[in-house]
């Protein structure tokens, strides 16, 4: 059981070693170096950018500076996803550190939404969490938990703290005795190759015979097209926090071991790299 | 928001059924011009109903407002426009009369299993509305009503299935709502089209009206055309 719980932490504490620089046609008053960061993998990025934001402020005048946006390679980098399901479906077969390219002007109304404060980003956290216990739980855990439990449940991701996180968070990972797992497991299917921003359905964990659903099933049952292998070949990767994990392993020991903070289990397939 | 949700109890709708009055619904708006249409998914075959009109809105600039005021979103009048554009309709107010274009869409959460209706808007050049001036546009005793309301939020999320901002009503309280009104999970509401139902209570909050003839659609007419 120690093993289970290290997974947690080393989900937790996973980062990723970024550069930001600005973008060329910021109008500044000097130049600006880039700003290097690790990024925590399970938290967003207008969450933990404050610094980046100062650094290059201080070089560019008041009224050329209006929201904020980041963008690599020029894919604008949607900050209501997780910074680690952003570096593994566009970046994670690159080198490090992660090359961010920074943005105060021209906001891509059409494919980022807008991220005023932080409220917004603890509005969207808690949303997400919402929806992952309507899915596990029919809602009932969420809802028995009073508003200062939700605000930890925040708050502890905020300030990265661990242990505060998870002592309401495994309250979300709990189920009833006579059940085996979820009712259902809140998972997202990322491709960066389609319109379709992820996939998302219902999905239970046990078969009806009793036996656990494993990572495989999922991906059979979701997108099969995937993981059948063309002339014995696996041309893509299945990667959840920068890894593969076995596609043999149940879903339900991967939701509660590697779910991001907001409880689900944010899934990319990404083209394997052919070297 | 505390998102309560009906537990056990409640009218929980299933996917199936939720195609089924939305293909009876583009039936009804079909024959009446209400201009709604099915859209499915190229890759995944599933799919939502969507709506694209133009609206004139009348942006009224009392002489004590501030040009600027940063707090409070302008007073606005809101036409709708049945008809094409009539230049003698959108005047007689003074300020500025600006066409913008609606988009409704509604498609079904697996996770909450209640429809839920996106909404964009914005200028003929492109500009989108801010969610400010989508405030702006609703009638004030809506916002009154939508202040103590359950289904008070108005948020900006990702289009699950075209991937791009819009505005979303949040679904969570929905089915509190619904079971209301449809008496709880006793009652099985065979004879009402949940869409309508659900779609003519929360639609008018951001400026999407259904005509009354909707509400004489019953399931056994249309279900049963040739």
């Amino acid at each position: 059981m120690t093993d289970d719980k290290d997974v947690l932490r080393d989900v937790w504490f996973g980062r990723i070693p970024t550069c930001f620089t600005l973008y060329q046609d910021e109008i500044t008053e000097r130049e600006a170096e880039p700003y290097y960061l690790l990024l925590p993998r399970i938290s967003y990025l207008t969450l933990v950018t404050d610094k980046v934001k100062k650094h290059f402020q201080k070089v560019m005048r008041q009224e050329e500076v209006s929201e904020i946006w980041f963008e690599y390679e020029g894919t604008p980098l949607k900050w209501h996803y997780p910074i680690g399901l952003l570096f593994d479906l566009h970046a994670s077969n690159t080198a490090l550190p992660w090359s961010i390219t920074v943005h105060f002007k021209n906001f891509p109304e059409k494919d980022l939404l807008h991220c005023h404060s932080k409220d917004v980003i603890e509005a969207h956290f808690m949303a997400c969490i919402k929806e992952a216990d309507a899915l596990k739980h029919k809602s009932q855990v969420i809802n028995e938990m009073q508003k200062k439990d939700h605000k930890q449940l925040w708050m502890g991701l905020q300030n990265d703290k661990f242990e505060q996180f998870w002592a309401i968070n495994r309250k979300l990972m709990e189920y009833p005795p006579e059940d085996n797992g979820f009712r259902y497991i809140p998972f997202r299917i990322y491709q960066a190759t389609t319109e379709r921003p992820f996939i998302q359905k219902l999905f239970r964990p046990i078969a009806a015979g009793g036996q656990l659903h494993t990572l495989g099933d999922l991906l059979k049952d979701v997108c099969p097209s995937t993981i059948t292998p063309e002339d014995g070949e696996q041309k893509t990767q299945v990667m959840i926090h920068g890894i593969e994990p076995m596609l043999e392993t149940p879903i339900q020991w991967l939701s509660e071991h590697m779910s991001y903070p907001d409880n689900f289990l944010h899934i990319s397939i990404i083209p394997r790299p052919t070297d | 928001v505390s998102c309560g949700m009906a537990g056990e109890e409640g009218f929980f709708l299933e996917e199936k059924r939720f195609k089924q009055y939305c293909e009876d619904f583009v039936k009804h708006s079909q024959q009446i011009g209400d201009g709604w249409e099915w859209r499915t998914s190229k890759d995944l075959g599933d799919g939502y109903l969507s709506k694209t009109h133009f609206q004139v809105r009348n942006r009224h600039i009392p002489p004590d407002l501030k040009e600027k005021n940063n707090d409070n979103t302008e007073p606005t009048l809101f036409a709708h426009v049945e008809e094409p554009l009539d230049d003698s309709q959108a005047a007689g107010v003074g300020g500025t009369e600006e066409v913008v274009r609606y988009e409704y869409h509604v498609l079904y959460s697996s996770s909450y299993q209640v429809p839920v209706l996106y909404f964009r808007a914005c200028f003929l050049d492109g500009r989108p509305l801010t969610l400010d001036e989508i405030w702006g546009s609703v009638h004030a005793s809506y916002q009154a009503r939508l202040q103590e309301g359950p289904w008070d939020t108005i948020t900006q999320q990702e289009h699950p299935i075209l991937g791009q901002p819009f505005f979303v009503l949040h679904p969570c309280r929905t089915n509190e709502f619904i079971s209301a009104v449809l008496g709880g999970s006793q009652k099985h509401p065979r004879h009402t089209n949940y869409i309508i139902l659900w779609l003519s209570t929360v639609g008018p909050v951001v400026g999407l009206n259904l005509p009354l003839s909707y509400a004489k659609l019953a399931p056994e007419q249309s279900t049963n055309t040739d």
